[in-house]
């Protein structure tokens, strides 16, 4: 055991006096660890927040499709539904988009008709024709404030003034970012709706297990809707980051084999002086196994400080500091993207799929290097 | 095909392993055809060499694919939520029936890979290296497993639609259905749980006889015991040990034991299974291997160490099998 | 030794502070688990939200669970893009469409 420390101490020892070259593998292999857990992170974080918050949502949407798309439904379409057993209310939505062509931002306008109070929600719901709320992102964006309005041109080209008179809080900024709350009669004055049709129905089922025999009742019935389970929603969001994740860990991989290539060239490239040292530790009697473990412990050193140092590096990044680097690759065209407050969900899962992904490589082509430098005579090292 | 973490990581292992496996063994072809321990000539150095490359690839790769069964458990665990109707790896392992036989592989390849590293390192400590031959031949006969094992991962990831509505261990390991999941479930409770005492109990006892005696037969016994006992405990875990790990009498699925909501219980229970096995079979196996007197020096040098190690993992996965049978509050059988 | 000491150091520092991180987000975790979250549900539940607000360029990807199937252009998630340019180029600036703006409380 202790011959073995022994060799941990030579290891590190002659790493030390090649500060440099071990410095630079060290920081690269850092910075690649570094990447690809922030990847990671923020993918896992932002699948746990879905998966969570979104478990509220409707337990069935359903939607009317005219020509191939999302058209308008009729609302008796939602009596017919509310007459099959085992739904309980069935709540038309109305919804819409409204576009902003100097911030090239597509907000959605919702209607709302109750105004009981929801969470994380300062001020009140609009209630009468002229009000509005807003999530947090647009009144950061534009800087505004309760009490100030909000300019809106309509279907018919009128300018249209809403006092604001509630703000969403930063906490849920993830779901209500761009979202503009009106009332709905208002909403439907707004985008000139029939009052006998809604964007969509949103369908209650008392039995959780029953929503899959219920859509598929449903589209019997009514062939030219989409309904659109609770699970189907959750999943959309887990294979959306899934391969986004999947995504930049592929194009990331380039990165992945740079780094190799210099792990290699660092490891076959070894100076004349390295090569002295090896010769001399094998003709004072170490064996090619030693000179072997003696590889391994180095290649240990760097992996593991690298890794470790790396994987703080991206926590840090991701849950310290907001995603600063990483965000705009997730975040594309939007413009108004929600700032982070991400909460951590991380399992050893994900540790050790880093570890795979970044440790192997290293190892793997640094074997051979390492092996050649270890088999080489003394006696031709110390003739040259 | 998903492209998540784990998966990439595992088909990236795999292959990076099979690779540095093909040219271990390519070497070892070479090794073996021209070995000759009597020669000092130049070409009998450079083999000599060549063994220090195949054994550190071969160690290498060995070692990452016997933690990639720990990852593809992991990774199963991870993305069942992808599937309608996966509560656990049970249900993304029916997503696609080839998972089922990447388990497999990956079990029989914990063992050999397992045996393959130890004996290497036996053999490396010798000064005459007596087992290049058996262990090359042992080389030549993993890697193309290695390779399946690759393959067939390749093709369960690529197969995997998360559209597939699969089935949950719920509907997999219940009584009355003609599979064989469901036979070693309906396992009647009383006899299967004496038989898994009596084999811990037997294989316990040949572990301390064979620590106070130099006797081959007990190791030779200890072998038989050992595999007796990995069988008998995998039947066991499906048939009573996980009904009292989830304290409900219907539910036997074997891998729900390795969630957080069990507080990861399944991890030190299978790993004190596999490990406390894998050094069971091997004084026997060592006992197969050519007797040349550095060889022997060697074995009975390790061996006690193989039968403490061998000793205490299975003392610990009975801990945790007795534990909840003794102490927790769920009663199977009525006294 | 001593080196060996300075790197075991250097190594269980390391471990102890990322366990720290992981454990700290554990419990992050379990208080947004307890406060942030039902708030949240709750949010989604009574608005009737599909769709998290993240991407606001375009509707399948404002709400891509609500996508539609098929268009004229593919323009469900996942589709490949109609013009490679597609990656390249920013949504265009359309010519009199309407603008989002704001009046300030006090101000005609």
């Amino acid at each position: 055991m202790s011959a073995r420390l022994k060799i941990l101490e030579h290891a590190l020892a002659s790493m030390a006096r090649r500060k440099q070259k071990n410095f630079a593998i060290i920081a690269v292999y850092t910075l690649t660890v570094a990447t690809l857990a922030s990847i990671l992170f923020l993918t896992q974080a932002l699948r746990n927040e879905a998966a969570n918050v979104l478990l509220g949502a409707p337990d069935l949407v359903v939607q009317r499709l005219l020509a191939g798309h999302h058209d308008l439904i009729p609302k008796q379409y939602a009596e017919q539904i509310a007459k099959l057993p085992g739904v309980g209310k069935v709540t038309p939505r109305v919804w819409g988009y409204y576009y902003d062509s100097l911030k090239k931002v597509n907000f959605t306008l919702l209607g709302v008709n109750d105004a009981s109070e929801p969470p994380l929600l300062a001020g009140h719901l609009p209630t009468s024709g002229r009000q509005c709320a807003l999530g947090r992102g647009i009144a950061d964006t534009y800087g505004v404030e309760i009490g100030d309005s909000l300019v809106l041109v309509d279907s018919k080209n009128r300018t249209l003034l809403y006092e604001i008179t509630g703000l969403f809080s930063h906490q849920s900024s993830l779901l209500t970012n761009d979202l503009i709350l009106l009332p709905e009669a208002e909403l439907r004055r707004f985008f000139a709706l029939p009052d006998s049709q809604a964007s969509d129905l949103a369908v209650q089922v008392y039995n959780e297990q029953e929503v899959s025999t219920l859509a598929k009742k449903i589209k019997h019935q009514l062939p030219d809707t989409r309904p659109i389970g609770k699970m189907e929603i959750l999943h959309t969001y887990d294979t959306v980051f899934n391969w986004r994740s999947g995504i930049m860990l592929t194009i990331f991989s380039s990165a992945l084999i740079a780094f190799c290539i210099l792990a290699w060239d660092k490891a076959t490239g070894i100076s004349a002086e390295e090569k002295r040292e090896i010769g001399i530790l094998k003709a004072i009697g170490w064996e090619t196994s030693d000179v072997l473990l003696l590889k391994f412990w180095e290649g240990l050193a760097v992996s593991l400080s690298s890794f470790l140092l790396g994987t703080i590096i991206a926590y840090l990044h991701i849950f310290f500091f907001g995603a600063g680097v990483l965000g705009p690759v997730i975040q594309g065209w939007s413009v108004l993207f929600p700032k982070f407050d991400l909460t951590p969900a991380i399992d050893l899962y994900q540790i050790f799929a880093l570890a795979g992904l970044t440790i192997i490589p290293y190892i793997a082509c640094t074997v051979i290097p390492s092996w050649k430098n270890a088999v080489t005579d003394p006696d031709s090292v110390m003739r040259s | 095909m998903l492209l998540n973490p784990g998966i990439l990581a595992l088909l990236l292992g795999c292959s990076l392993a099979f690779a540095m496996l093909l040219y271990a063994a390519w070497l070892g072809l070479r090794i073996l055809s021209r070995w000759d321990p009597q020669s000092s000539s130049e070409a009998q150095l450079q083999l000599e060499r060549r063994t220090y490359l195949v054994s550190t690839l071969t160690n290498y790769a060995f070692s990452f694919e016997i933690l990639s069964g720990l990852l593809f458990i992991f990774t199963l665990e991870d993305i069942h939520s992808l599937f309608i109707g996966a509560m656990c790896a049970t249900g993304t392992l029916n997503a696609n029936q080839i998972g089922w036989l990447v388990l497999l592989i990956k079990i029989v390849l914990f063992f050999t890979a397992a045996i393959w590293v130890h004996f290497n390192r036996l053999d490396q400590r010798t000064e005459d290296t007596p087992l290049v031959r058996p262990k090359y031949l042992g080389l030549l006969l993993l890697t193309p497993l290695v390779g399946l094992d690759l393959l067939l991962q390749y093709s369960y990831f690529t197969g995997l639609q998360p559209e597939i509505i699969t089935s949950c261990c719920g509907s997999l390991f219940t009584l009355g259905s003609d599979s064989v999941a469901s036979e070693l479930a309906g396992l009647p409770v009383e006899p299967t749980m004496l038989t898994f005492f009596l084999a811990a109990g037997i294989f316990l006892i040949l572990l301390v006889l064979c620590l106070s005696s130099k006797l081959a037969l007990f190791r030779y016994l200890l072998f038989v015991a050992s595999l007796g006992l990995f069988f008998v405990s995998l039947a066991a875990i499906v048939s009573f040990i996980s009904l009292y790990i989830y304290q409900m009498p219907t539910h036997h699925c074997p891998f729900d034991m390795l969630q957080a909501n069990y507080g990861f219980i399944g991890y030190p229970l299978y790993g004190g299974l596999f490990i406390g096995c894998l050094y069971g079979l091997l004084p026997g196996l060592a006992q197969l291997l050519p007797k040349t007197l550095s060889l022997h020096i060697e074995i009975e040098k390790t061996e006690r160490r193989w039968l403490l190690r061998a000793f205490f993992a299975i003392v610990i996965f009975l801990l945790i099998v007795a534990g909840p049978i003794l102490l927790g509050p769920f009663i199977l059988l009525s006294y | 030794m001593q080196r060996s000491l300075a790197f075991g150091a250097y190594l269980l520092f390391s471990s102890l502070l990322l366990a720290l991180l992981l454990y700290s987000g554990r419990q992050q975790a379990d208080t947004v688990a307890e406060h942030y979250f039902p708030a949240n549900r709750q949010l989604v539940k009574q608005l009737g939200l599909t769709d998290l607000s993240i991407w606001s360029e375009a509707r399948y990807t404002r709400h891509p669970s609500q996508a539609d199937l098929f268009t004229a252009f593919q323009d469900y998630p996942g589709a490949f893009d109609h013009f490679p340019a597609g990656s390249i180029i920013g949504p265009g600036c359309l010519q009199g469409s309407p603008s989002l703006s704001f009046q300030k409380r006090g101000q005609p």
